[in-house]
């Protein structure tokens, strides 16, 4: 038996573990966490089982605090609420992420740029006719915009890491002030219920993180991956100057309970 | 007012209009009143104006179908099961149906102030975000926030300044829909709803709007749901019509009752993202069969048994989901 701390070597591991992986370390104990369908759950569920045992989860559809023993596929499932403290709805928890309780939220998106504004609700030309209409925003430019710490995870592709995203679902840092629509610091837009925003974006390349003046700049890459290839991945240039190095890869304890406890079916974790 | 009454799927459905303004219970694809939504569609209801908290398997078949004109909401997709609502977005990008966004809590809020009587909520949702963009106020562009819509609100949305502790934030307007229909597990035959887990939006859906089709999994006697009135949702004189209807969320999930059939929802997905292939769906699972019984019987026993929920826990035990176990 390999020793549960030890890290795993690149061969040993998917692409997916290590954001999932990524993504738990980014909990802190405590937190009150919003997560959303697929690897936010993998990764709030291996926060719980490793360094945040006291992290609160809350999911969208309605549920407080539960502990699901089968892996929910959706927020609405009914898997969300086995020994929750609360099964509600919406305007309980949408209530709860804007009077501030709401610590980390895990988030997805399909466009991105510089100063973490998403994209998830059309590709190309908007409007009356959409040229490539997306999903639609869901709650993430509500828990964008109101969580203290927000880390997205995405695929990164050139054509996913723009200068200026198509449409601004979800505001990062540097957004328009309606109605007029300048660009301003978010702080100036959300004034009292100012309380932070995008912390981190995780990809299948690497970990970026956002500077003092809101801009994202890349932290580590992971084992496999390299500045060159992320940057040959991004379409703005990206800011390398602070890289620390490897992101760390996945302890075998750790793909022990994402493929034996948290996923054991298979559901995300193929 | 007057007591609800109990009817039949089919004569509830008939009391819905052309160009009606409609919204739902339920969550993505969970408790969806689908039943209800292929009786719309078999009995070739147009120019629907959908307001929902957010869309789904049922509204994207509703839109694909051809029954919509307008969706104001803030996500569509089947979750797990179909990435994107696909029929929303052929039927868009070909001018057929118009969106209008909203975030989620922005549209809920919608929903609330409409369920509270008043006409708008502040709220600081998705402030600096494009979904306030004038140039996306799609209903305003195209001239149908002139105040002679009674349903459309004359603005999207207005920013105001906090008259009481300073700071800026919106207003966004209430939206009191014609009809909502609701499927839950149980009522009461005077129309005490009652919800079992995530009640999600029921509760705004249901009081926001003019008239409630419940379809519930079953009926019961009011002594019966009223002796635990604090499992209780909504009242009776809140209720139009109940239809019993077992199943009658099917292929989205019902607490307590079944699981979410995730095989048929996404065979559904794949299946209609042409106009083609959902105008053969609708055939299929709609036009060719001509009730709900018949359509549980095309779904099958096998099906409906793995699905059926542990009482346990509230869902599956059976069902099979992963690509391992």
């Amino acid at each position: 038996m390999k020793n549960r701390h030890a890290l795993t070597h690149p061969v040993e591991f998917k692409p997916i573990d290590l954001l999932a992986v990524a993504a738990s370390r980014e909990v802190t104990d405590g937190d009150v966490v919003f997560a959303g369908t697929g690897l936010p759950m993998l990764a709030i569920g291996l926060a719980q089982l490793t360094g945040a045992p006291n992290a609160v989860c809350i999911y969208e559809a309605g549920s407080v605090d539960g502990h699901p023993i089968s892996l929910p596929t959706s927020v609405g499932d009914a898997r969300c609420i086995y020994q929750a403290s609360i099964a509600s709805g919406l305007f309980d928890v949408f209530n709860q992420l804007q009077r501030g309780l709401v610590d980390l939220a895990f988030l997805g998106g399909a466009e991105v740029d510089r100063y973490g504004n998403v994209n998830t609700t059309g590709m190309g030309t908007y409007g009356i006719v959409p040229e490539k209409r997306l999903t639609g925003s869901g709650g993430n430019s509500d828990i964008n915009g109101l969580a203290k710490k927000t880390v997205f995870i995405m695929v990164q592709e050139k054509r996913r890491f723009k200068e200026k995203v198509d449409f601004i679902t979800s505001p990062g840092w540097k957004i328009p002030k309606w109605p007029g629509g300048e660009i301003v610091d978010k702080k100036e837009v959300y004034n009292n219920a100012f309380r932070g925003g995008p912390e981190a974006v995780i990809t299948n390349m690497g970990v970026f993180r956002f500077d003092e003046n809101g801009e994202m700049y890349l932290s580590t890459y992971h084992p496999g991956s390299s500045v060159e290839e992320i940057q040959a991945n991004c379409g703005f240039e990206v800011n390398v100057s602070r890289v620390q190095g490897e992101t760390p890869p996945p302890t075998y304890g750790e793909l022990d309970y994402l493929y034996n406890t948290i996923d054991p079916e298979g559901i995300f974790l193929s | 007012m007057a007591p609800p009454k109990q009817m039949n799927l089919k004569d509830a459905i008939a009391q819905i209009q052309d160009g009606d303004m409609l919204t739902f219970s339920g969550f993505t694809i969970w408790r969806r009143p689908m039943a209800a939504v292929y009786e719309l569609i078999r009995q070739g209801r147009k120019d629907l104006h959908l307001v929902e908290v957010n869309g789904g398997t049922h509204s994207d078949l509703l839109i694909g179908a051809g029954c919509v004109k307008i969706w104001e909401s803030c996500w569509i997709g089947h979750e797990l099961f179909g990435k994107i609502g696909a029929n929303l977005a052929r039927k868009a990008e070909a001018g057929e149906v118009v969106i209008e966004d909203y975030s989620h809590l922005q549209i809920l809020y919608r929903m609330a102030a409409g369920s509270m009587g008043v006409p708008y909520l502040p709220t600081y949702a998705s402030l600096g975000t494009d979904i306030l963009n004038p140039k996306y106020d799609h209903l305003g562009q195209m001239g149908l926030r002139d105040g002679s819509h009674p349903k459309i609100p004359m603005k999207k949305y207005e920013v105001v300044k906090d008259p009481f502790y300073g700071g800026e934030l919106i207003h966004v307007p209430a939206v009191n829909p014609d009809w909502c229909i609701a499927h839950v597990q149980m009522i009461g035959e005077g129309g005490t709803v009652r919800v079992d887990g995530q009640v999600y939006s029921d509760e705004e859906a249901i009081k926001a709007s003019d008239n409630v089709i419940v379809v519930a999994e079953q009926v019961v006697t009011e002594e019966y749901i009223r002796r635990e009135p604090t499992r209780n949702l909504v009242a009776g004189h809140q209720i139009t019509s109940i239809v019993e209807l077992p199943w009658g969320a099917h292929p989205t999930g019902c607490f307590g009752c079944y699981e979410t059939d995730g095989s048929f929802i996404n065979k559904f997905f794949t299946r209609t993202r042409t106009q083609e292939g959902l105008d053969a769906w609708v055939q299929e699972w709609i036009h060719d069969i001509p009730d709900f019984n018949a359509y549980l019987e095309k779904v099958g026993i096998e099906t409906l048994e793995t699905i059926r929920a542990n009482p346990a826990f509230g869902y599956s035990t059976k069902i099979k989901r992963g690509t391992r176990a």
